[in-house]
């Protein structure tokens, strides 16, 4: 007998990978890292999620959950030998439910296709990441998702209500629930977001979002990325919080444009995408008050879509920024990392610096409304040292971040990518609580090992005594 | 570490009762996060219980549970670093709501906590995870925590989350303690999201609070009480006209919010939204008077001693609808009534999560579902 066998005898033949090339499908995610696999099991349903834990705990092999694979920090990527849980399979919508507002879905449902579900119904899924054509539901869960529209919605946390979920002990449990504020600990909350390392989320209740009754979408051409970013900080200064505020500079322009020709103005240093949604009687009120903002901050050019056509167009550039750069050089780095919105100017500034002193290829496109900042590096890895170049740049780009007074990650996950940066952003002692917090849900770090939390993360590992805040003494 | 220890450090920190606490009490206001620290870890060695005290408003969530000591946040009230253009601000725990709101009101900000807070602090309505009328339009207080300072059961000072709008930097905290009721420790600071507010607001009276939900776009509560139902709306004058003349009701300049239900017996019943209106007719028909938002599923009541029976068939009910009812003001006398009903699924996690903040299980033991 054996893991396989186990696997085998619940799911089928079929929905169990045992041959290396098969294995080598699930080893990566989008990023660069790769990982060791034992197996690959795709469940069809919370039974058979259960039957695969059992079955990886009695062999003892750790457990790691996924989506589609569009990761870019390494959640999902092993780090020993792991039984990888496909959810992909499990992508039905349950139950919409209109008078609430809330659909039951499965966590393989593509992000997308449940708003395509919903949208004819007045509704859609308010998250949404780059990725949404391909990037599950149960994946957003994981690394707590967002995307240009959680400016005003809030990110993945803000839309899960309850999940159902497999406990490490193969138990199943309901987390949250569909009136507000269930009692007891949110441990909602914390299941979102923590990368498949406190249980496997098999069933989840979504908040659905109301299609809004009026769109306008503006794009504003700048001579100076200052100009972007003023608007955007005098915006928000002014009260209006806008659907979506997205920043390209010019080198995003223009790769853009030769990609996907939507009529960019890429002789502008920066282009800013704005959108304000919103009853009929405000729309055109805010969307003037933002182009007034815009013209006192320099803005050279001002277009704004009327129709759900020209909408689309706008915003086809922004969303194929990744794909336009796939056609410019094999591989490219994205960062993730979020600073005060009033920071925004002085990080770019020191973003350009570096870049121009590490010799790398930087292009920009970023949720500018969030300070969630998305610098990418596009490079050819098979150039000798560029890979390294890069790498060497990324942790100096992170670091102008926490400098400033950002984050880590705003919606990407800390994984692999970020997992030793955690302690230039927490103390020992917060580790420390954060490892324990994990250790309640999965107490034999059988879930995900290795993901968020650096090594040595608990004092307890070292024998050490918990650190105790220090005192003077009386 | 011991008792003496922690006798020494109640005496450094000793401050009179409150009103609302007994009169013998051991009351301390720790004066900085550190000291709140040391006293829990001396008072987690000792086994002695802990109780934690805001401004009194939310003491009667929970069961019932004893104190040694209580510990008050009379001394943490600064305003650490307010980032107006950023619309974020790090304030201690014991800073009162009304105190902060007066303070945002110059910026034209609000951090959207219960518009009538009386003599609640931040850490107050924080620990009971309750949220103001604006939820409808912004959210609920939790999702508003971004950073939060917890100090441990047995004294660990410990920051989680950050001080940007964004942010998927570890495990989230923050969220974990709102609502926590002080099981898992003190929460001694937090970074709150802020919102601009929009100049001009207006109440909407209507006949049809469930209808006019329905009709109005984002507004920011639509309350129904026993005697009148009202839309709340904010926004630029037109938008204002527009949404009157859609609703069919008549507009007051700004927002007439109503007090929370007082009587012998208060607490809240939580629906899936669409099931307020049911809710309203059950209790229309119990008797009870209540303040029910619309779009929400949440109904605040209160009842004299008398029509107190209704409640364990309303939370029936409720929890038949995938809600709950939970009790938050009771007779001092009446700690029979389960102030929770039906416990989560999740007991078995749930204990596990508070025994990982507060191992000596010494922070409010016992006031939460399940007894934890």
């Amino acid at each position: 007998m054996s893991l396989v066998d186990d696997l085998v005898a619940a799911l089928g033949a079929d929905r169990v990978k045992a041959h290396p090339l098969e294995l080598r499908v699930y080893d990566k995610d989008a990023g660069v890292a790769r990982g060791p696999v034992a197996a690959v099991a795709l469940p069809e349903s919370t039974a058979e999620v259960v039957a695969c834990v059992k079955a990886a705990r009695t062999w003892g092999v750790p457990i790691v959950a996924r989506g589609a694979g569009t990761g870019l920090a390494g959640g999902a990527v092993p780090t020993e030998p792991a039984l990888i849980v496909a959810l992909t399979r499990m992508n039905t919508i349950h139950e919409v439910d209109l008078e609430n507002r809330t659909a039951w879905v499965g966590p393989g449902v593509i992000n997308l296709d449940l708003s395509a579900h919903t949208t004819p119904m007045g509704f859609h899924y308010a998250p949404d990441p780059s990725s949404q054509s391909v990037c599950t539901i149960g994946g957003n869960v994981g690394t707590n998702a967002g995307g240009p529209h959680c400016l005003a919605e809030g990110t993945t946390v803000a839309h899960i209500l309850a999940v159902e979920m497999v406990t490490v002990d193969g138990e199943i449990v309901e987390l949250g629930g569909p009136a507000p504020d269930p009692i007891g600990l949110d441990l909602r909350a914390v299941v979102v977001g923590s990368e498949g390392t406190m249980g496997l989320v098999t069933r989840v209740l979504v908040k659905l979002t109301p299609n809004a009754p009026d769109v306008r979408t503006l794009l504003l051409a700048y001579p100076t990325i200052e100009g972007a970013a003023e608007t955007v900080s005098q915006t928000i200064a002014a009260g209006i919080i806008p659907a979506a505020l997205e920043i390209m500079d010019r080198p995003m322009v223009q790769a853009v444009e030769n990609f996907v020709h939507a009529g960019y103005p890429t002789e502008s240093a920066a282009v800013l995408l704005a959108e304000v949604t919103g009853h009929p009687a405000a729309v055109t009120a805010e969307a003037g008050q933002i182009e007034r903002i815009a013209l006192q901050a320099g803005t050279t050019e001002v277009r704004s879509a009327v129709d759900a056509a020209e909408r689309d167009l706008l915003w086809l550039g922004r969303k194929s920024a990744f794909g336009a750069v796939a056609q410019s050089a094999p591989d490219y780095y994205l960062h993730d990392t979020v600073v005060p919105r009033t920071r925004l100017v002085e990080t770019m500034t020191r973003l350009y610096e570096i870049a121009d002193r590490f010799e790398i290829s930087m292009l920009n496109v970023f949720h500018a409304g969030d300070g969630n900042l998305h610098p990418l590096v596009a490079f050819d890895g098979r150039d000798e040292g560029a890979r390294e170049r890069v790498m060497e740049a990324a942790e100096e780009m992170v670091r102008v971040s926490l400098e400033v007074g950002g984050s880590l990650s705003g919606e990407h996950g800390i994984g692999l990518e970020k997992r030793d940066l955690m302690a230039d952003v927490f103390s020992p002692i917060d580790l420390d609580a954060q490892a324990r917090l994990r250790d309640a849900f999965d107490p034999d770090g059988a879930l995900n090992p290795g993901k968020i939390l650096p090594h040595g993360s608990r004092c307890y590992d070292f024998g050490m005594q918990p650190p105790l805040s220090q005192e003077p003494a009386l | 570490m011991t008792d003496r220890h922690l006798d020494q450090l109640i005496d450094r920190d000793r401050v009179d009762p409150s009103p609302g606490m007994r009169e013998s009490a051991t009351v301390v206001a720790p004066a900085t996060i550190e000291s709140a620290g040391a006293t829990l870890a001396a008072a987690s060695a000792a086994g002695a219980t802990v109780r934690f005290w805001g401004g009194g408003t939310h003491q009667g969530y929970g069961h019932v549970t004893k104190a040694d000591v209580v510990m008050s946040t009379e001394r943490l009230t600064k305003v650490v670093d307010w980032q107006a253009d950023d619309l974020t601000i790090v304030v201690e725990a014991g800073l009162p709501v009304a105190e902060l709101e007066v303070l945002l009101e110059d910026r034209n900000q609000s951090a959207v906590l219960p518009e009538l807070p009386g003599s609640a602090t931040v850490g107050g309505v924080v620990a009971a995870g309750v949220s103001g009328y604006r939820r409808l339009r912004y959210g609920p207080t939790r999702d508003r925590i971004l950073e939060s300072v917890l100090v441990t059961g047995d004294g660990r000072v410990t920051t989680a989350g950050g001080r940007v709008v964004k942010n998927v930097t570890g495990y989230d905290i923050p969220r974990l303690v709102t609502g926590s009721l002080g099981s898992l420790g003190l929460i001694a600071q937090v970074c709150l999201k802020l919102w601009p507010m929009p100049k001009r607001a207006a109440t909407i009276v209507v006949e049809d609070a469930a209808a006019a939900t329905r009709v109005a776009y984002r507004p920011l509560a639509v309350l129904e009480l026993p005697d009148r139902s009202a839309v709340f709306v904010a926004g630029s004058e037109d938008e204002i006209a527009a949404q009157t003349r859609d609703l069919g009701g008549t507009e007051q300049e700004g927002l007439a919010w109503p007090e929370l239900p007082s009587g012998e017996w208060t607490g809240t019943m939580r629906v899936p939204p669409a099931s307020t209106l049911e809710a309203v007719g059950r209790v229309r028909a119990a008797g009870l008077t209540f303040v029910a938002a619309h779009g929400v599923g949440e109904i605040h009541l209160a009842a004299g001693s008398s029509s107190a029976a209704s409640f364990g068939e309303l939370r029936s009910w409720a929890e038949a609808q995938g809600g709950s009812f939970v009790v938050t003001g009771r007779p001092a006398d009446d700690g029979l009534f389960d102030p929770w009903g039906s416990p989560p699924p999740s007991l078995t996690l749930q204990r596990r999560v508070k025994a990982a903040f507060d191992p000596a299980g010494i922070a409010n033991p016992g006031i939460l579902p399940g007894g934890i």
